[in-house]
C-alpha cells in the first residue's frame, strides 16, 4: 500500500513539472497565437475592403457578436467606402467560409475564402491561385457584381463554376448572396 | 433535444468522415488486428466502449475543468476575476484520462466477467495507443459538440470503426486462400483492399444530410 | 553496436513506416502533399529527440511499474509544445496538420522508441537513435507525399511540374490514394527483399 502511495507521488510530481512548464509556454506562446489570428483577419478585411485602410474599418456587433464591418476612407469615419460580412454555406463536403466586402449599392469590392475542406483538387479551386497568377481565379470573378443577383452560369448567372465542383461554386454564391440579404436586414435595425 | 442533429452527426462520421476511410484513425489496430473475423469483433467492440466512455469523460473534463467558461469548476469554487485557461493542457490530460480509462475498464472487466475477459481483455491495452480514442476526443472539443453530441460522436466513431474492421477481416479470411503475388503479401495487400473500401466510401462523401 | 549504425537502421533497415509499420496514420493522413510531410516529418523529429532524450536521462529513477505513464507525460508535453508553437509561428502548417499534431502522442514510434531504446541506453545513443527514427520516418512521409502530389495534382511542393495538358490523377490526394500508395510502396520493398535474398 505505501508502494502505491509512493509511485502514485513520483507521477504526481512529473505531472506537476510538466504542467508548469507548459504554462511557461503557453504564456509565451499566446499573445502570438492571437496575434496571428488578429492577422489573419486583418488580411482578409483589406482584401474585402481594398479601398479602406485597416485602422477604418469597425465591427458592428449586436451582444457579443460581429455583424457585419463598415469600412471608411479615413479612421475619422468620413466617407463611407462599403461593408465586410463573413458568409458561410455548406459545400460538398464541408461549411464553406468567406470574406465578402460590398459598396454601398451591393457590388462586390472584394471576396476571400476563410475555411473548406472539399475535396482536394476540385472543390478546393474555390480558393486556388493559378501559377503564375496574383489573386485566386474563382473569387476574382465575383468582383464588380452585384451581391445580391449573384448565380453560377448553370442557373443562368454569369459566374462561372469550376469544372467538377458545381456543389462547391454553387455554395459559395449562394451563401453570399443570402449573407448580403441579412447584411440588409441588420443594416435596417441597426440604422 | 434535436435528434435529427444527432442523426446526421452519427451517420456523418459511420458513413462519410469514416475514421478509417476518411480520417485515417485508428490505422494501426485497423490492419493489425483484421486478419480474422473473431479478432475483429472483439476488438471493435472494445474500441467502440471506450471510444464512448472516452468521448463522455473527456467532454466532462473539458468543460468543467479546463475551458476558460463561467461553468468551470475551479472558477466556481475558488472565485477570481476570471475564469482560468487550462486548454493547453488538453492533450496531457486527455491522454492519461484514455489510460486510465483503459486500465479501469480492464480491471472491471476482469473481475466482473472472465468471460467477456476472456475474449476482450488482449485488445485493451492496445487500446491506449489507438489514435481513434484520442482522436475522437479531440474532434469533440473542436467541432464545439455538446455533451449528448459528443455521446453520439464516440458511439458512432466506434460503430464506423467497427465496421470498417469487419468488412477488412471478411476480406482477409478469404484473401488466405487468394494467388496473391508473393511481394504483396500480407500488409501491401492489406492497404490495396483498404484502398479499394476507401474509394467505395468516398461515395457517401456527396450524400446531403439534413438541410 | 557503432554509432553509425545506431543512426543508420532507423534509415532503412528498421524504418519505423516500411519495416516496422508503426505510425501509419499521421503518414497516411498528411501524405497529400509534400509540404505537409515534411512538416510533419519534422514535428515527429523534434518530439522523438527531445523525449528520447529526457527518458534517457530519468530512466535510472523511473520505477518500472509506473514507466508506461511517465512516458507518456514526458512525451504529451513535447507534443503540446509543439502545438502551441506551431499555432502561433506557423498558422497555415498547424491548419492542414489539425487534430495529427495533438495526435503525434499517441504515434506508436515514439512510445515504442522509449520503450524499446531510450529506457535502457544512455543520452548520446538515444539521441542518435531518435534523429535516425525521426530522419526515416521523414523519408518515408516525403517519399509517399512526392508520389501523391506528383500524380494527385502535377507539382512538387505546389509548383506546378507537369505542364497544362498533364490530367491529374486525382484520387491519389483524396483518402484512398493514401491507402493504394502505400500498398504498392510496401509491396515493392518486399519484392526488393525477395531479390535480394535470392
Amino acid at each position: 500500500m505505501r508502494d502505491i502511495g509512493k509511485l502514485g507521488g513520483l507521477l504526481l510530481l512529473i505531472t506537476t513539472i510538466a504542467a508548469t512548464a507548459l504554462a511557461g509556454i503557453y504564456n509565451v506562446t499566446k499573445p502570438r497565437i492571437e496575434a496571428q489570428k488578429a492577422l489573419e483577419l486583418d488580411r482578409a478585411l483589406t482584401i474585402a475592403l481594398p479601398a479602406a485602410p485597416r485602422e477604418a474599418i469597425f465591427p458592428v456587433q449586436a451582444n457579443d457578436d460581429i455583424l457585419y464591418y463598415v469600412g471608411y476612407k479615413t479612421p475619422e469615419k468620413k466617407e463611407l467606402i462599403g461593408y465586410a460580412f463573413v458568409s458561410h454555406g455548406p459545400g460538398y463536403s464541408s461549411l464553406i467560409e468567406t470574406m465578402v466586402g460590398v459598396d454601398s449599392l451591393g457590388a462586390i469590392l472584394g471576396m476571400k475564402v476563410l475555411n473548406q475542406v472539399e475535396t482536394p483538387g476540385l472543390g478546393t479551386k474555390v480558393e486556388e491561385t493559378r501559377h503564375g497568377e496574383g489573386e485566386p481565379w474563382f473569387t476574382q470573378q465575383f468582383l464588380r457584381k452585384p451581391a445580391g443577383q449573384l448565380a453560377v452560369d448553370k442557373d443562368g448567372g454569369d459566374i462561372q463554376s469550376i469544372t467538377g465542383a458545381t456543389i462547391s461554386s454553387r455554395a459559395v454564391v449562394k451563401s453570399v448572396v443570402a449573407a448580403y440579404e441579412k447584411l440588409l436586414a441588420d443594416r435596417v435595425k441597426q440604422d | 433535444m434535436d435528434l435529427q442533429n444527432l442523426l446526421v452527426i452519427s451517420l456523418g462520421v459511420i458513413f462519410i468522415n469514416n475514421f478509417v476511410f476518411a480520417r485515417f484513425l485508428g490505422i494501426c489496430p485497423y490492419i493489425g488486428v483484421s486478419k480474422q473475423l473473431d479478432s475483429a469483433i472483439g476488438m471493435g467492440a472494445a474500441v467502440t466502449f471506450v471510444l464512448t466512455l472516452a468521448s463522455t469523460v473527456t467532454w466532462l473534463i473539458y468543460t468543467y475543468l479546463l475551458s476558460p467558461s463561467p461553468a468551470n469548476l475551479f472558477f466556481k469554487l475558488f472565485g477570481g476575476s476570471a475564469p482560468p485557461d487550462l486548454t493547453f493542457l488538453k492533450t496531457i490530460a486527455f491522454i492519461l484520462v484514455i489510460a486510465a480509462l483503459v486500465q479501469f475498464v480492464e480491471m472491471v472487466i476482469q473481475k466482473t466477467s472472465p468471460a467477456l475477459y476472456k475474449s476482450l481483455g488482449i485488445y485493451l491495452p492496445l487500446i491506449t495507443t489507438n489514435c481513434a480514442i484520442l482522436g475522437a476526443a479531440l474532434l469533440n472539443i473542436d467541432q464545439g459538440y455538446t455533451f449528448i453530441e459528443s455521446v453520439v460522436h464516440g458511439i458512432s466513431a466506434g460503430i464506423g470503426f467497427a465496421l470498417a474492421l469487419l468488412l477488412m477481416a471478411g476480406i482477409r479470411e478469404k484473401l488466405e486462400m487468394a494467388e496473391v503475388p508473393k511481394a504483396m503479401k500480407g500488409i501491401p495487400i492489406a492497404f490495396i483492399m483498404a484502398g479499394l473500401m476507401a474509394i467505395a466510401f468516398l461515395g457517401f462523401s456527396g450524400l446531403k444530410l439534413g438541410n | 553496436m557503432s554509432v553509425t549504425s545506431e543512426f543508420t537502421k532507423g534509415l532503412y533497415k528498421q524504418n519505423p513506416v516500411f519495416k516496422q509499420a508503426l505510425g501509419l496514420c499521421p503518414t497516411l493522413a498528411v501524405s497529400n502533399s509534400v509540404e505537409s510531410a515534411l512538416g510533419m516529418g519534422v514535428a515527429v523529429t523534434f518530439v522523438l529527440l527531445c523525449s528520447n532524450s529526457i527518458i534517457s536521462l530519468i530512466r535510472k529513477i523511473v520505477p518500472a511499474k509506473i514507466r508506461i505513464p511517465i512516458y507518456i507525460v514526458v512525451i504529451a508535453t513535447f507534443v503540446t509544445i509543439v502545438d502551441l508553437s506551431m499555432a502561433g509561428f506557423l498558422p497555415a502548417l498547424h491548419k492542414t496538420l489539425g487534430i495529427f499534431v495533438p495526435l503525434i502522442v499517441v504515434n506508436c514510434i515514439i512510445l515504442g522508441r522509449a520503450e524499446a531504446y531510450a529506457g535502457k541506453n544512455n543520452i548520446g545513443l538515444s539521441i542518435i537513435d531518435g534523429l535516425g527514427m525521426g530522419i526515416g520516418f521523414t523519408m518515408a512521409l516525403l517519399l509517399l507525399g512526392t508520389i501523391r502530389e506528383f500524380m494527385g495534382n502535377g507539382s512538387f511542393m505546389g509548383i506546378p511540374v507537369m505542364g497544362p495538358a498533364f490530367e491529374p490523377v486525382l484520387i491519389m490526394i483524396l483518402p484512398p490514394g493514401a491507402f493504394l500508395t502505400i500498398g504498392f510502396v510496401l509491396g515493392f520493398f518486399n519484392w526488393l527483399e525477395n531479390k535480394r535474398a535470392k
